[in-house]
């Protein structure tokens, strides 16, 4: 009887990972169907530093195989293009300026980001154990760190959606979060030049 | 030319009897040293080290040091890349790689899987040192007027995402110290850990790398065959395991390896089959083995001198050298071959002193045309030519005092046999099909006609300096390496910047002036990026404008911490971070004992009698051209372009050697205009149109003409000149066997053709070049040579 169960529950993990697998993959290949996204963002965080969180919101554009416009509004104005490891500053006059390139933080957390939205998992299987969760149209990415060494720093990241990716959560073993979240989401149409240029497009 | 001599006196008999067992006791007291030293110490002194031979071309002296600084800071281990199409399936071979080469004990360490380490405890060294530490962006924004700290902070604290990894937000609020450190040159590595492994993506590959120490140089022989061993063994295991693995590997040892490999076998080649050939040859022209051995012992005396001395003058011989002595078995021979030609030809009436006084005058001007030839390799400035010419001039003037001193006792009695008869008459032939061809009112139209033939050859020659002359690396090791550069994105290391100044102050402000301009090439997309020490720990000065730029916000107290306030940090974070300036500046020292300086020390070479100095390695950009715009103007910052140099100095070199084989031509013509008068035209013209027709050929096969052609032109001089005075002396002694004495030049030209003439067929490319050209030469004056004595007196004889 026990044999049985054991045999059950065997049978029933596969399923399950059989299931969690076809989910995550038609949740990729759902989100790999809108090649050009824009969205309005809300990003809260909270720190053991900060007495109360920080606060920002604003617009996001995101083109698959070249990267992100991330544009705060408020509490200050500023467009930075993440484009593969590279972070660039991005002025009125849509001239760019490197902040930094190839650094291990928000360029590896955004470059994973950008190949997820690709629909090319490779480098985030890599790096993450995924968990998918729900349905279709209301599931959860649980991406937690495969890496001793990243696992230290990084606790999870939890993405959440429906035909679009609606939020993004980023959880830090020093007790840093970071939730964000999408609103207005929809397929973006054609693209400004200063757009094209500051993600390094062809204009 | 001399007239007969007087039958010797018996008391004269003693004298030479009592030479030769001096000399032959001082011989085997040479053998008995040379063997003591090749191998009574442990180790043979035998250098692989390829760098070794090249010579010193920088004119500042630290370069030289910097150059064998940057081959040796990687020299002692192997650099492996495993490499496979499949993640996993790569970190498994690497880590079972890792653990076979552990397991053979054949290295003093192994580099796999990487030892835990903490974040904090590496980055926690630099907090002292953070309000000195500034990135060039944030010095230039914090000192621009309109500078506002509050929207900085917002900025900082609203990143996406994440507010950065490392520096904890409480310890740098603004970001200034993880913006430093985000430069540092470990954290723009391509290589980053992956389930403890060094791993690289490229390409839907994977590549994880493994770093084995050796125990000892890579140029010890022991150490270089016990770890290759293993290597090996270890390989085709886990090749085995996990198909489809690729290793990448990158080290001197595997050089130095390759290097002895060709070295041994070009030894064995040439040194075996010329020493078989010349055998054979000596057996079949004298018709008996006394003669052999003796013209073996003469021979051995001659390269076991020459390599006693080399070692005893430099410390250590060098591949290049065991080479070319191997070859030069082939010119110490003539010395005997004429005095066992001199006896074959004189038969019954032979008197061993007779027979030196007759060929002395010969073998002493063809020594002489020799050592000059020697001489000159010698006065280039590469320690490899130097040994090879001190191992020629020590072989070969043991080898023709061995038949002053020695031979006369060996070979009192005369020969049985004469020279073989076969030889004799093709020798003949010959001579006489040459002579006839070359005097008369012929000789004037196959000259004209040799001219016309040559021409266009001479036309078609070219030139080459390349580097790789001296070294080339087998193609597929060097292949691996740059594959291994281009991932790992480490430079190629032989070309870099030196930075050098009076104190270690100066050389860090150098070095950031240089920097500057390495920006400007990196920000025009010529330039990947470079490693440097300026970069890890800047100068005084720079870290003193760094503080300055953040005194004016530290200075109102009461409004910074209003600031931090309201941008939303905890109070009690705000009063730790205000406590915490000034802070003190990054000295030397701490940065020398962080952890994190290890892999990069090597670039500071600290003080020396020439001042203080570094090395900058710049990455992504190989045209020496463009690199030389970035040093250019700057006081104490030099590119140091090893290869190019060393191409540099092998052209001036090869232009002073043509010049030298002119200056030398005159030199041996005069001296036959001294000893010969009028027939001196006669006897200079076969060695001129041996390197006349050498040229032409080398022409015709398009071999661009290189330093080690030349130099082989100069031999190819001192051989057939040589040659020549042989026949011009030798004739008149030999007078009563036509085609004797040309059969004896011929003996000698041969013996020198199978030795030298190998060399053709060595891997080393100097040696190759060295080879064919003698091959030609030797050929052509040994063919034109009997133009030297006129036919009609062949006729009339």
């Amino acid at each position: 009887m026990r044999r049985l169960i054991a045999l059950f529950l065997c049978w029933f993990a596969v399923g399950v990972h059989a299931q969690q697998s076809t989910l995550l993959q038609n949740v990729l290949n759902e989100l790999g169907n809108h090649a050009t996204v824009r969205a309005a963002f809300t990003q809260s965080r909270e720190n053991p530093a900060l007495a109360q969180p920080q606060v920002s919101q604003g617009q996001l554009l995101f083109v698959v195989g070249h990267g992100m416009l991330w544009q705060v509004t408020e509490p200050y104005r500023e467009t930075l293009a993440l484009t593969g490891g590279r972070t660039a500053r991005i002025d009125e006059q849509g001239q760019s300026q490197t902040v930094r390139g190839g650094d291990r933080g928000v360029a590896q957390v955004s470059q994973m980001l950008q190949s997820m939205l690709s629909g090319k998992q490779d480098d985030a299987l890599r790096q993450f154990d995924i968990d998918a969760q729900g349905s279709l149209s209301h599931w959860t990415l649980r991406f937690t760190p495969r890496q001793e060494r990243m696992g230290r720093v990084l606790r999870r990241i939890e993405l959440g959606g429906d035909q679009f990716l609606q939020s993004i959560r980023v959880e830090m073993q020093n007790g840093e979060s970071t939730q964000i979240r999408f609103s207005e989401t929809r397929d973006a149409g054609p693209l400004t030049v200063l757009e094209k240029r500051a993600l390094g497009m062809p204009p | 030319m001399s007239g007969p001599s007087p039958p010797p006196r018996a008391p004269h008999l003693r004298a030479p009897l009592f030479g030769a067992a001096l000399f032959g006791t001082f011989a085997l007291a040479v053998a008995l040293l040379g063997a003591w030293l090749l191998f009574g110490r442990g180790g043979t002194p035998i250098q692989t080290d390829l760098l070794a031979m090249l010579p010193a071309t920088e004119r500042h002296p630290l370069a030289e040091a910097a150059v064998e600084r940057l081959a040796h800071a990687n020299g002692d281990r192997m650099v492996l890349v495993v490499e496979h199409a499949n993640d996993s399936e790569a970190k498994d071979a690497a880590r079972d790689l890792g653990k076979r080469l552990v397991d053979s004990k054949a290295f003093a360490s192994i580099t796999a899987e990487l030892p835990p380490f903490d974040l904090d405890q590496l980055l926690a060294p630099y907090l002292p040192h953070r309000f000195h530490l500034l990135t060039d962006a944030d010095r230039a924004s914090l000192t621009r007027p309109d500078y506002d700290p509050a929207q900085a902070l917002a900025r900082r604290l609203n990143e996406p995402f994440l507010a950065g990894v490392g520096i904890k937000l409480q310890d740098d609020p603004f970001g200034w110290l993880q913006h430093w450190l985000d430069q540092q040159p470990w954290s723009r590595s391509p290589l980053v850990p992956e389930d403890d492994l060094l791993t690289a993506h490229r390409d839907d590959r994977t590549y994880v790398m493994v770093i084995a120490t050796l125990r000892g140089s890579s140029y010890d022989d022991t150490v270089q065959r016990t770890g290759l061993s293993a290597l090996a063994q270890a390989e085709q295991t886990v090749l085995q395991d996990h198909p489809g693995t690729h290793v990448l590997r990158a080290g001197a040892v595997f050089h130095a390896a390759e290097a002895r490999a060709g070295a041994e076998h070009d030894v064995h080649v040439v040194g075996l089959t010329s020493t078989l050939g010349i055998a054979v040859l000596l057996l079949w022209a004298f018709r008996s083995p006394r003669p052999l051995l003796i013209a073996f012992l003469s021979t051995a005396i001659g390269i076991v001198t020459a390599i006693t001395a080399t070692v005893l003058i430099f410390g250590q011989m060098h591949l290049l050298t065991l080479v070319f002595g191997a070859a030069l078995l082939g010119e110490a021979v003539d010395y005997s071959i004429q005095y066992l030609c001199a006896r074959a030809n004189a038969g019954a009436t032979w008197q061993a002193q007779r027979g030196v006084r007759q060929v002395r005058p010969a073998l002493l001007l063809a020594l002489a045309t020799s050592l000059l030839g020697y001489a000159l390799l010698g006065g280039v400035p590469f320690p490899a030519l130097r040994q090879m010419a001190c191992f020629a001039m020590v072989g070969m003037l043991a080898a023709c005092l061995s038949v002053f001193w020695l031979l006369p006792a060996l070979l009192a009695k005369p020969a049985s046999k004469p020279l073989s008869p076969s030889l004799v008459g093709l020798a003949r032939r010959m001579q006489n099909g040459a002579a006839r061809l070359g005097h008369g009112r012929y000789s004037w139209i196959a000259l004209a006609l040799l001219v016309l033939v040559a021409l266009p050859g001479w036309w078609r020659l070219g030139h080459d300096d390349d580097i790789h002359l001296l070294i080339s690396p087998p193609a597929d090791l060097a292949r691996e390496e740059a594959r291994i550069r281009d991932i790992t994105g480490l430079g190629n290391s032989s070309q870099f910047y030196l930075v050098h100044g009076d104190s270690a102050e100066q050389v860090l402000q150098r070095e950031e002036a240089l920097e500057a301009h390495l920006q400007t090439l990196v920000q025009q997309g010529r330039m990947d990026s470079w490693t440097g020490i300026a970069g890890m720990l800047p100068s005084a000065q720079r870290q003193q404008a760094n503080h300055a730029a953040l005194a004016p916000l530290f200075a109102d107290h009461a409004l910074m911490e209003k600031q931090l306030l309201h941008a939303g940090l905890r109070d009690n974070v705000v009063a730790a971070y205000l406590n915490a300036w000034p802070g003190q500046p990054l000295s030397m020292d701490a940065w020398l004992a962080m952890p994190v300086s290890t892999p990069f020390r090597y670039l500071w070479m600290g003080q020396s009698e020439h001042g203080f100095a570094s090395i900058v390695l710049p990455q992504g950009q190989d045209d020496a051209n463009v690199l030389r715009t970035a040093a250019e103007e700057l006081p104490g910052v030099e590119l140091v372009d090893k290869p190019a140099s060393i191409s540099a100095l092998f052209g001036r070199y090869r232009t002073y050697a043509s010049l030298w084989l002119s200056a030398a031509l005159v030199l041996v013509a005069l001296v036959f205009v001294w000893r010969y008068g009028r027939a001196a035209p006669r006897v200079i013209a076969p060695p001129l149109l041996g390197i006349g027709l050498t040229l032409t050929a080398l022409g015709y096969l398009g071999e661009p003409l290189t330093l080690f052609h030349w130099m082989a032109l100069m031999l190819v001089l001192g051989v057939g000149a040589n040659y020549a005075v042989f026949l011009h002396e030798g004739e008149p002694h030999a007078a009563h066997v036509p085609g004797a004495t040309y059969a004896g030049v011929l003996l000698s030209a041969v013996t020198a053709l199978l030795s030298f003439g190998l060399l053709a067929l060595s891997s080393m490319p100097a040696l190759q070049h060295f080879g064919i050209t003698l091959l030609l030469g030797i050929g052509f004056t040994a063919l034109l040579v009997p133009v030297t004595r006129p036919a009609r007196e062949y006729e009339t004889v």
